[in-house]
This record gives C-alpha cells, structure tokens and sequence, in this order.
C-alpha cells in the first residue's frame, strides 16, 4: 500500500516513517502543497497525510484539489496539523478531509488508522 | 402771590353786591310801588267819597232849600219838617266831608269856606221861616223876595262846586302819581342789570385775559411735556399764580432735559459698554463715555478671577500699558491694602480728590507720580449683588467729585460692571470653547458634529485624515454621505441603523458593537471603524445635535489579525517539536527498534527539545525586553575573539556553506555584554545560513571607524524585497515567501537583534540584493556609552 507524507518539516517525515516502516507500506514524502499535489496525481497512493501549514500551498487546498479530481478522488487523505482548533477541524473536514489529526500525535494510534484504512481497502494495496 | 385769587376775589365780590343791590332795587322797588300804588288807590277812592259825600251834600242842600220854599209857600209842617230833615242830613253829608278831607290839610280852608257859607245860608233860610211863622207868606216871600238866601244858597253852591273841581283835580293828580311810581322802579331794574352785565363782561375778559390765555399756554406747554418735548422752553410772562406755575415748569423742562440726556448719556455708555467683548474694549468704553462727563483721562479695569482676587485686566489713556501695568502688579499687594474696599464691596464710589491729601505707602506714591495721577475715582462694579471688579479713573490734576458726578459714575457702575460679567462670562465661555475646539481637532479619534437632523456642522482632523473629506466640503451634508459605512459582507448600512440616528432619535448615546464595520472613504477605499454616537443635548434635554465618534481600528485589526497570526505561529512552532519528542518518545516506548534507530530517534527528539528551548528563550527574551527586565552585564569586550568564539560552532555544522572572518588588527576594547553580543551575531550568521540553502559563502566582516566598531554579516541567499525590508526588524514579521516558511522560525530574531544592538547603543540595518544575498551589519559604540535602559 501506497502512502504518502506532506509536510515541509523533515522530522516530521522521519516520525511518520519511523512509524510505519516495519510494515510494507511504500512511502513516498512531499516537501510542500505544491510536490504533494504534483506526487498525488502522478503515484496516485492510498492515503495522504497531509500537514495543512505548508509553503506555496496549503494542506486545505491540496486535500480540496485531490478530491475534486475524478482520479484521486478515492484516496483517503489524513490531516496532520498542528491547528487544532475545532474551527480548523471544520475547516478540513469542509475541505473533504476523511480524518483529522492534530500535532502532537500518537504515532500508534496513526499506525491504527493506517492500518484500518488498508483493511478497508485491500484491492487497492499493491503488494 | 395771590394777585390773581385777590383780583377773582374783588371782582367776585363786586358782581355779587351788584347782584345784591340788583335784587333789593327790584324787591324794593316792587314793595314801593305796591305800598304806593295801594296809598294811592286810597287817595283815589277817598277822593272818589268826597267827591260823593260833596255831591251828596250839594243834593240835600237843594232839598232843604227846595222844602224851605215848599214850607213858605204852604206853610204845610210836613214841609217844614223835612226841611229840618235834610237840614240835618246835609249838615251830616258837610262833616263826612270835614271828616274825609282831613289827610289833606289844604282843603281845610276850602271846607271851611264851605261851612261858613251853609251856616250863613241856614241862618238866612232860618230867618225867612221866623218870619213866615210871625208875619206870614207874603212878609216871607217878600223876604225872600229880596233874594239874600237865594244869594247865600247860590254862594254856597259855587263854594261846592269849587270843592269837587279842587277834589277832582287831586284825584286826577293822584291817579298820575301812581303811574310815575312804576316808571321809576322799572329804569331802577334796568339799570342794575345793565351794571350787572358790564360787570360780567368786565370779569369774563379780565378772566380771559389774566386766566384763559396762560391756562392755554400752560395747557400746550404741559402737553408738550406730557409729550415728551422737552426742547422747547415755556414762557409765560404773567405776573400772577399761572406765570409762577409756569416758571416752575420750565424749571421742571430744565431738569428733566437735563436727566433725559444724562439718561442719553448714560444710554450710549451702556450701548458702548454692553457693545465691548473683551475687557479692553470695556475699559476703552467706559474712559470714552465717563471721561467726557467727569473729565477724566485714564481708566484702569480690574476684574474678580475664579480665586476671587482681584486682577489688574485693561487699562485705557496710558502712554505704555505694558510697563504700566507690571509697575501696577508689582504694588499689587500695597494696592490692595490701600483700596478701601470695604466700602467698594458695598457698592459706594469712592473718590481721592488729591492724591497728595491721603496718607499711602511710598511705593504707591512713586507710582501715582510715575503715573502722573492726581486724582482718582474708584467705582466698584457689582453685578447681581457680587462684586466682579473695579474700575478706577484717573486726573491728572486734583479733582472732586461732585454729587452728580458721584451718582452718575454709581449708575454707570451698574452697567459697566453688567458688561463686565457678561465680558468675563465671554471669557471663560472662549475659554470653555477653546478648550472643547482644541480637543475636538487635536483628538485622534474621528469626530463629526451634526445638527438634529444629522447634517454636518464640524469635522475633526483626525477624521478629514480618515475619510478624505475636507471640513470645509461637508458643511451642511448629511453624515452618512459623508461617512458611508459597510458591514463586514460589504454591504452599506443604512443611515436610519446607524449609532447615531439612533442617538439623535433617542437622546441616548449608542455605539456600533464591537468591530466589523467598514468606513468607505471619499477615494474608495476602506478602513475598520468602531463608531460611537451621541445626542448633544440642551439644558432642557432637548436633542441639538449629535456627535459622532469614528475610530479607526485598522491597527487594532492588524493588531488582532497579527495576535491571530501569532498565535497560530507559536502553537505551530510549539506543537512541531513537540510532536517530534511525543512521537518519537512514543515509538522508544512502545515498539522494539534496531540501536540505530534507537539513536536517531533520540538524536531527533534532542533537537527538537533544542529547538522548542530557542524558542521558550526567545519569547522570554521578547518578553523581558518589553517589560524593561531585560539587563545587560556589560564589560569590555575582545570582539576578534568574540566573532571567532561564535563562528566555531556554525563552522563546525555546515555542510554547504563556507563561513569566513574579515578581522583587521588593533580593534579597541569596547563594553558589552557579550552573551548579548553573541546572541546578536548567532541570529544573524544563523538567518544567513538559513537563508542561503543553496550554500554559497558567509562573510562576517569587522570594521573600526570612529571609535565604533562595525559588524557586518553577508550571504549568497534568497535576498529580500524592498518591501520586506521596511517591517523586517518587527516583531513576529517574516517575509512571505515559501523559502522562508520552509526555513521555519518564530519571527522574533531579528526583533530581538534589533532590540539588543539598540540596547547597547548601537544602530543595525540591512542591505539586499533580491537572489543575490544580503548584508545585516550593527554597530557598537567604542566610548563605552551604553542604552541607559540596561545598564547595570
């Protein structure tokens, strides 16, 4: 199964790798909105964790991008913020938003999710 | 003087005794003429019996002599009886005659005549009837014959006869008499009636003369003055009462001429003093207008301040008011020991004939000579029972008031001292207005007056600077053209929901709440306002005008937006590390990981920890420098080893990007703190390190000019715009390019920077050459001369 991390810090990437990479899971990473975007279209993965606070485009507009094209419509895409209000919550989940993560998070409870989302979706996971 | 009432008096009585001896002529008059005319009916009718009684006695006289005859002839006894008969009746009819005649002594003679005749005639008659009686009818007749008593008898009758014509003609006399009795008493009446009515017209034109004209004259003269005329004089040269009268009243035209125009007078003083505003022109009033009167040259108005002393205000006809009154407010305390001001608080005009008379203070006797003052006059001003200031006058030469005088500068007093309120009122009134005009236009907050019906009459400043309109232009409009304002949708809010339609309709102050409105200003464009109205009300509570308030929060906005940001900035900055340590730490936990990851989990939760301490430190240090506990440690410093101590680390961590020194020799020792002045240079190599990720080379040159040393730091990085220069030094700004968010940061470096260069009195800047890199340099001054804000 196909992931792939956006978020412009590189720690960030390194926990969400740390995170599932004992599992097969094939993760790809994007520095910014703009390189998620582009990698989404092009890898089409399974799900997205997507940090909303990105340079030259924002996590909101890339998830509202991605599910308004017919082809990548399907794939799950994970908000991983650090805003957490409940009005940013809103604000993702109006954005198309399948699940809202807010920074700090517990990296289990991510790989729960992961995982859950690849039970859903077997087909899809190439393996 | 009572030549009139005496001459009316005279006159009077005159007419009165004329009436008086008119009324006793006509009573007398008629008394006499009925006492008369009765006297001499009863003349007439006496004269009518004698006459009778005559005739009567002439007829029995006849009888007898008939019956003489008869008996002679006859002899018949019969006969000669009623001879003896009316012999005796003749003789009765003789004495009622003697007895009637007797008022009139002049028939005596007559009568007795009369008398003597019938005795002869009987005595003949008696005779022949002897004879007969003896001798018998032929002796008597022959006796008779010879005719004696025939004679006798005819004698007699003639005698009569004679009587009746004297008695008729007294009868006839008597008649007459009566008649010219009348006559007499009727030109008596005429002519007291015609005395009576000369004396009448005497009196009516004496009265016309001496009474009619002059009541006239006085009469026109005292209409006149009823009239209000008194111009004219009134003369009247009449030497009685109504001359005197009107003597009198001219003398009462003189004097009431004489107060109308000193009224006149007084008039034009007061229309000259209620016509001065200011104090000065009230003192030149009342020199002008008193002066002339009492003749004196200079004036000197002083009025009762809020303290309740009183202060020298104008003065009026000295040569150099200036020096005049500082010599006068230097005496001031002697002044006003010497004023007898008890009497002038109780309203009396006090007046010093000669200066040189009144014992005084030396220093007030230099100042009257300084001031060439001889005389003065001091007339306190009370308005509505308090006193509120003093006028003095000056002579040059000795001068007392005469009682006129005195009362004309008392009254005087009055109205100028009316003035004067009114003038000081003025005063504090511009004063009042002054103060409101200037906070009005100084204030910074927008403000807008209108009348009741929302159209404005003043503008602010601070709004003509917001809304673009000039005060000038928007006389008369209605404010919510003026100031069109939209909610947050961009949507005009109508007038009538406006704060001050509603302030205006209420007489209740009423104010937009909180922030989202939008002032579209005359060019179009559009500022967040907070607007608050108000009614301006009048003392009855009636509604005059409006005010309204417009604040513009654009800064507040930025303020609360940059607040936002902020907020926003620091969660994320706080929460990045955070999860990396809660993340990572997690995973050390929970899961079993090879060393090496391990080790690169915990190196990654070490940085981050690093990372959010930078940041805890910079928001304190920001925090510290704002509220001034922020203190420097400073002593001297080696700033060659200082640049080379900071470069060490950076040197040992980059990778891509060589990092050089320009240090000349011989630098001077400088103070400073130098953990400070580390922190100064990491920031800035750090930003140039961050800044410049493609690599490239970082100069960090040292320069001494001056006794002040020059630090510069260049790069080879992104550069910045000359719009991002202007805010770089502000708190949390950070130019918005994705470079720079990819970089990461708080904002808050080079505020700190800025802040601590400043601290030791230095000046920092930045040049920049958009993707050519950029050159932050600060100096520190060499003296020593540290930012008195940190200096231990």
């Amino acid at each position: 199964m196909k992931l792939m991390i956006a978020d412009d810090e590189p720690a960030v990437r390194a926990l969400v790798h740390a995170t599932l990479e004992d599992d097969d899971y094939e993760i790809i990473e994007a520095g910014d909105g703009v390189e998620a975007l582009e990698m989404a279209r092009a890898e089409n993965p399974s799900l997205v964790l997507l940090d909303i606070m990105m340079p030259r485009l924002n996590g909101l507009d890339v998830c509202r991008s991605i599910k308004s094209d017919p082809h990548t419509s399907d794939i799950v895409v994970v908000m991983l913020t650090a805003q957490a209000r409940e009005r940013d919550r809103e604000h993702g989940m109006a954005a198309g938003a399948d699940h809202y993560f807010t920074k700090p998070f517990s990296p289990l409870a991510l790989l729960d999710l992961v995982e859950r989302v690849r039970e859903g979706q077997p087909d899809q996971t190439p393996r | 003087m009572g030549r009139l009432r005496v001459q009316l008096s005279v006159l009077l009585a005159m007419l009165g005794l004329l009436v008086a001896a008119w009324g006793a002529t006509i009573f007398l008059g008629a008394r006499n003429g009925q006492v008369s005319t009765e006297s001499q009916q009863f003349e007439v009718s006496r004269f009518d019996e004698l006459r009778r009684a005559a005739a009567s006695f002439r007829v029995r006289l006849v009888d007898a002599s008939a019956n003489q005859r008869d008996y002679l002839l006859t002899s018949d006894r019969r006969a000669r009886e009623r001879f003896d008969a009316t012999c005796r009746q003749a003789e009765d009819r003789l004495a009622q005659v003697g007895e009637l005649a007797r008022p009139w002594p002049s028939l005596g003679p007559m009568l007795q005549r009369i008398r003597s005749g019938y005795v002869s005639w009987e005595r003949q008659t008696l005779g022949e009837i002897g004879v007969h009686d003896r001798f018998g009818t032929g002796a008597a007749m022959a006796l008779v014959a010879r005719g004696d008593s025939s004679l006798r008898f005819a004698q007699l009758r003639e005698r009569n006869e004679a009587l009746d014509e004297v008695l008729a003609d007294l009868q006839v006399s008597a008649a007459r008499r009566q008649r010219s009795t009348y006559r007499e008493t009727q030109r008596l009446a005429l002519d007291a009636a015609v005395m009576i009515l000369a004396t009448v017209t005497l009196i009516f034109f004496y009265l016309r003369r001496a009474v009619g004209a002059p009541a006239a004259v006085l009469r026109w003269a005292s209409s006149r003055l009823a009239g209000g005329d008194l111009t004219t004089p009134i003369e009247l040269s009449v030497p009685n009462e109504l001359g005197a009268v009107a003597a009198d009243l001219e003398v009462m035209r003189r004097h009431l001429a004489g107060r109308i125009d000193g009224l006149l007078r007084l008039r034009e003083l007061s229309a000259q003093v209620v016509g001065a505003t200011s104090l000065q022109g009230l003192c030149d009033a009342a020199l002008s207008g008193l002066g002339r009167e009492v003749g004196a040259v200079r004036a000197a108005l002083g009025a009762v301040d809020r303290d309740g002393r009183l202060r020298l205000r104008a003065l009026s006809g000295f040569e150099h008011p200036e020096a005049t009154a500082g010599r006068i407010a230097a005496a001031h305390h002697e002044l006003c020991a010497f004023l007898a001001l008890k009497t002038l608080l109780a309203g009396q005009v006090v007046g010093i004939g000669d200066v040189d008379e009144v014992p005084k203070p030396v220093a007030l006797g230099e100042l009257a000579v300084v001031l060439r003052i001889r005389a003065l006059a001091l007339v306190p001003l009370v308005s509505r029972g308090s006193f509120v200031g003093l006028l003095a006058l000056f002579w040059e030469q000795p001068h007392r008031l005469d009682t006129e005088q005195e009362a004309l500068l008392g009254l005087a007093g009055n109205h100028i001292a009316g003035a004067l309120a009114a003038a000081l009122r003025y005063e504090e009134a511009e004063r009042a207005a002054g103060e409101a005009r200037a906070v009005f236009y100084a204030i910074a907050d927008g403000v807008l007056l209108t009348d009741p019906s929302g159209r404005v009459t003043a503008m602010n400043h601070a709004l003509e600077l917001l809304g673009g309109w000039t005060e000038a232009q928007v006389q008369g409009m209605p404010y919510a053209e003026v100031l069109p304002v939209e909610d947050e949708h961009g949507r005009r809010i109508s007038p009538e929901a406006r704060p001050l339609a509603k302030a205006l309709a209420t007489g209740e102050p009423a104010s937009d709440q909180g922030f989202g409105v939008d002032l579209v200003t005359r060019d179009g464009r559009r500022v967040p306002v907070a607007v608050s109205s108000a009614p301006i009300l009048d003392p009855r509570g009636e509604v005059t005008g409006g005010v309204d308030v417009v604040r513009d929060v654009s800064r507040e906005r930025e303020i609360d937006e940059v607040k936002s940001a902020l907020i926003s900035t620091v969660s994320h900055e706080l929460r990045t590390p955070l999860t990396l340590i809660h993340g990572f730490a997690e995973l050390l936990v929970l899961r079993d990981m090879p060393v090496e990851r391990r080790r690169a989990a915990a190196e990654e939760i070490l940085e981050a920890s690093r990372r959010l301490a930078r940041l805890i430190d910079d928001l304190l240090s920001v925090s510290r420098m704002e509220s001034g506990r922020l203190i420097l440690d400073p002593r001297p410093l080696d700033v060659a080893g200082l640049v080379e101590r900071t470069l060490s680390p950076f040197r040992a961590m980059a990778a891509r990007h060589s990092i050089r020194s320009e240090i000349p020799g011989g630098l001077p020792v400088i103070w400073g703190d130098p953990d400070k002045v580390e922190q100064i240079l990491t920031n800035l190599v750090g930003n140039a390190i961050k800044y410049s990720p493609a690599g490239g080379e970082v100069v960090v040159a040292v320069s001494c000019d001056d006794d002040e040393i020059r630090v510069s730091v260049r790069d080879q990085g992104i550069g910045m715009s000359p719009r991002d220069m202007g805010q770089l030094f502000e708190k949390f700004y950070r130019v918005d390019r994705d470079e720079v968010r990819r970089a990461g940061g708080t904002g808050l470096g080079l505020y700190i920077t800025k802040r601590l260069v400043e601290m030791h009195g230095g000046r920092i800047w930045a040049e920049s050459w958009p993707g050519a890199g950029s050159e932050f340099s600060f100096t520190l001054p060499g003296s020593g001369e540290l930012a008195g804000e940190g200096r231990r």
